[in-house]
């Protein structure tokens, strides 16, 4: 038996009153974690949705370019000259900049022109396992990836997004087809002479799986066809980077690098300045439309979550300080008592601050225990796939609580003050 | 500390108010409940304030107990002015040396008759001590409460409750006990039996200031001072 007693044993006389109170600081809680836990989910899996979309730098060497119109009538860009970048080199100092841990994919390119059946096509040299990373979205509608075995091939099937899930794909991206539809080879070609082709060039060249594409003296074929997908992916052919490097007669050449940038928490400026500082040469572009688009979409939910706690929290606080100064004009007599008992004005202001920071402290663990469970069915309600299982954290249980218990205490700083200026004459004597 | 009465002290003491004086303004109107009272209180004393409603009995009980401050005057304790005490001294004399009794008791309704009785050494974080919780049972047991020291105040009788409040005045050891109308609202038989335990407690050595309209109940007492429109007469 302590002072504390007086203040957990009113609570429990009034179990009404505090019911009511831990249930509305509770609901706070619920949706305080539950909305918290839901927008890291959809952050999360928002991130990697728009990461699947592709590069958001882009690296390329300094070039003198020429705008040249006349009249209105734009005659294109006129190229001075040429450059290109040492591939091997480029990723190497890509490799040593302080944020490389925020950069989740390398994937430098070699574009070359050639005339298939009269007509020209760009042939896009790539990395295929760094191109898979980066176009998450990449559907096979016949053959398959370069490379791939047709194991492999089946298992990226299997793994393909349903298209109903497919919420974040802009708007203007045709669907792809279900996977159910994507066909792969049983016994697909394979290897550095393999083609990908866009549904766009495939169609305009009439190429089908196995077809042939000379290049100079090698000999290209197709190994696959992908499904439309809305992106310039469409209108090339893309071969492993080293076979045409070799083809064109540029070893170890490559025209630009993109790299991906993880972007929710990254500090994009800065890993473009320390790309420059490493990469003198070059020009070094943010594609901003993304990253713009990452951070508002991520930042959004954060703010909309941020204000209705900040609403939530202030009504439940509003409600313990009114709570708190009526239970202070019933309990005058009592204040009397113990203040003629020589109970000090910091005693009985310990004690009403004690009866608030005590639903502030239950409210906070039983809120966050039902948040926590809240947001499962939240986010299964709104079918968001989640960025990986959510975990329980008993520091922010342990945090939460006591935040509340803060904040219910300053909630009653006011009515405590009043009880604590209860004179005992006043209270008790009639005269 | 003897077992049979606890709640005394036996050292000497005195309280003096000298020339007390207090007003009170009710509806823009200023009105005298004092006008410059002097009494004297002896260790082991019992006297007994007895006068007319508003004869301002209570408001010098008040000022004694120090409740109230007085506008005017002095009030010495053992020598000291207690019109010149700081906060803490006189929340330290409420707390040891002085007891109040009211004419309700006063008693918190979520705390049991033995919590109730224990009530002055729950001032702070320290838990009361096995020693301080025998006490309240000690007093209690004094009062003729201990088979009732766990039930709620709503779970006794008025007389009950008033002899809970006063086992909560003698657990402390004070030393002067004010009860202002302790039988004010209890029936006769209930009243005798309060004023019984009060005249009891006297005999063990604690000192009495009472307040009372009731001349027989006054008369239990070694003196007796009549007040008359803020004066003793």
């Amino acid at each position: 038996m302590n002072i504390l007693t007086i203040a957990l044993r009113n609570a429990r006389k009034k179990w009404v009153r505090t019911s009511l109170l831990l249930l509305v600081f509770s609901l706070g809680v619920v949706s305080i974690v539950a909305l918290s836990f839901v927008s890291r989910v959809v952050g999360e899996g928002l991130e990697k949705k728009l990461v699947s979309f592709g590069a958001n730098i882009l690296v390329s060497p300094k070039s003198e370019k020429l705008t040249v119109s006349y009249g209105g009538f734009a005659l294109g860009d006129m190229l001075f000259d040429v450059n290109y970048l040492d591939e091997a080199d480029t990723v190497a100092k890509i490799d040593t900049i302080e944020l490389r841990k925020n950069v989740s994919v390398i994937a430098p390119k070699l574009v070359v022109m050639d005339h298939v059946q009269g007509a020209a096509v760009a042939i896009v040299g790539v990395w295929f396992e760094q191109e898979k990373q980066l176009k998450g979205y990449w559907l096979v509608e016949q053959g398959a990836i370069p490379g791939e075995t047709p194991e492999q091939a089946a298992a990226r099937a299997a793994m393909a997004p349903e298209p109903e899930h497919e919420a974040a794909m802009p708007a203007a991206l045709p669907q792809p087809p279900a996977k159910a539809e994507a066909k792969v080879a049983a016994h697909a070609p394979a290897g550095a002479d393999g083609l990908l082709a866009g549904s766009a060039a495939a169609s305009k060249l009439g190429l089908s799986v196995g077809s042939a594409v000379p290049l100079g003296q090698h000999t290209f074929v197709v190994a696959g066809i992908l499904a439309p997908t809305g992106s310039e992916d469409d209108n090339v052919l893309l071969a492993d980077m080293d076979a045409l490097q070799r083809a064109s007669g540029h070893p170890g050449k490559v025209n630009f690098v993109e790299v991906a940038a993880l972007c929710s928490a990254c500090p994009i400026d800065d890993i473009v300045a320390q790309l420059a500082t490493v990469l003198p040469g070059t020009e070094i572009k943010t594609l901003r439309g993304i990253v713009e688009q990452r951070r508002v979409s991520v930042h959004f939910v954060k703010k909309l979550i941020l204000s209705v706690s900040l609403v939530i929290l202030l009504t439940g606080c509003s409600m313990v300080g009114i709570s708190m100064l009526s239970a202070v004009n019933e309990r005058k007599k009592e204040i009397g008592i113990l203040r003629s008992l020589g109970f000090s004005r910091r005693s009985v202001f310990a004690i009403f601050c004690a009866e608030a920071a005590v639903v502030g402290l239950l409210a906070g663990v039983a809120g966050y225990v039902a948040g926590y469970f809240v947001s499962f069915r939240i986010l299964a309600v709104l079918e968001v796939e989640g960025g990986g299982p959510l975990p329980f954290e008993p520091l922010h249980l342990v945090a939460t609580a006591l935040v509340l218990a803060l904040l219910t205490s300053l909630a009653s700083l006011f009515p405590a003050w009043k009880a604590a200026s209860v004179e005992p004459s006043e209270a008790l004597v009639t005269l | 500390m003897q077992d049979s009465m606890p709640g005394t002290k036996s050292e000497t003491f005195a309280l003096e108010a000298v020339n007390v004086g207090k007003s009170f303004t009710q509806d823009g109107l200023a009105a005298q409940a004092l006008k410059g009272v002097s009494l004297r209180v002896g260790a082991g004393e019992f006297v007994s304030i007895v006068g007319r409603s508003g004869s301002g009995k209570s408001t010098l009980l008040s000022i004694l107990s120090t409740l109230l401050k007085p506008d005017s005057g002095q009030l010495f304790y053992n020598g000291n002015d207690l019109a010149a005490a700081s906060e803490a001294e006189i929340n330290a004399l409420r707390h040891g040396d002085f007891a109040v009794i009211f004419q309700f008791h006063y008693l918190l309704p979520y705390l049991t008759a033995l919590e109730n009785t224990l009530l002055p050494f729950m001032r702070g974080l320290k838990p009361v001590t096995r020693a301080q919780k025998t006490r309240g049972l000690q007093c209690l047991e004094r009062v003729g409460l201990a088979d009732k020291a766990h039930r709620l105040p709503g779970q006794l009788s008025g007389g009950e409750q008033q002899r809970v409040a006063i086992a909560r005045a003698l657990v402390k050891e004070a030393r002067i006990l004010f009860a202002d109308e302790p039988t004010g609202s209890l029936d006769s038989v209930t009243g005798s039996t309060v004023m019984e335990l009060l005249g009891q407690i006297h005999k063990d050595g604690l000192s009495v200031v009472m307040v009372t309209h009731n001349e027989e109940y006054a008369k239990l007492s070694d003196r007796m001072v009549r007040m008359e429109d803020g004066l003793i007469v």
